[in-house]
């Protein structure tokens, strides 16, 4: 577990950079986007962050927030994203 | 109308989005896409955060490497780019580890609103859509400001 006190969301992906994040949300900027939050878990595996999430909804969390802290791809890395389907 | 930058110099244009599980709430990047058809969200996310992917009927997508399987799970509420849209079906996918995304915003939510993007300055608006000409004048000007 992390720290306790909030701080910039932008501050700790700069600090864990090239990991994915577990976030408690306790503020919003002017257009209601996560500003400030408490880092509650942290690890280079996505799933392991995925089951923190579950985690910490069994804890009583209410509001979480995971990202990545780094590039969308590696670099040296091209992506092509789009995904055709119909319901 | 909503306003919101982004890095110009990446090579993605990645917003929060805010999803409404059973569970709470998680907010989660995702990358705008308006190559994809549907909206899609990491699998093992959705499960973790109490969508029932089992029960979940079955499709078959076509992404640029080929064909393969996903869910529909029908989320609660997701809310991205000022946009809110309740009980949204999306496409429940493995994403794979080095992306460093959760979902893509595809056009089925991007078309709930206009979409005004500078990719020079990094701005992206999201506007309603014109009622008539008077509202259509006051949408230009704030799309103006953004030029």
């Amino acid at each position: 577990m992390g720290e306790i006190r909030p701080e910039p969301i932008e501050q700790i992906r700069q600090r864990y950079e090239g990991e994915w994040l577990l976030i408690k949300v306790t503020s919003y900027d002017e257009s209601g986007l996560p500003k400030e939050g408490i880092l509650l878990f942290h690890s280079p595996d996505r799933e392991a962050v995925y089951e923190a999430v579950d985690d910490a909804f069994k804890r009583g969390e209410d509001e979480l927030l995971t990202c990545f802290a780094g590039p969308l791809v590696p670099e040296g890395w091209e992506v092509v994203l789009s995904v055709l389907g119909s319901v | 109308m909503f306003w919101v930058r982004f890095d110009p110099t990446r090579p993605d244009v990645r917003f929060w989005a805010r999803l409404l599980s059973l569970r709470g709430i998680v907010w989660c990047e995702m990358v705008l896409d308006t190559g994809s058809s549907r909206t899609v969200l990491d699998e093992r996310l959705l499960a973790r955060a109490g969508y029932d992917l089992i029960a979940s009927p079955k499709v078959t997508v076509t992404t640029a490497s080929g064909r393969m399987e996903a869910k529909i799970v029908t989320v609660r509420q997701i809310s991205a780019l000022g946009i809110s849209a309740d009980d949204f079906p999306v496409l429940a996918m493995p994403l794979s580890q080095p992306l460093g995304i959760d979902g893509l915003l595809g056009l089925d939510f991007l078309r709930l609103r206009n979409l005004f993007c500078n990719f020079e300055k990094g701005i992206l608006l999201t506007l309603p859509f014109s009622r008539n000409l008077t509202h259509r004048f006051a949408l230009s000007a704030q799309i103006f400001a953004a030029l």
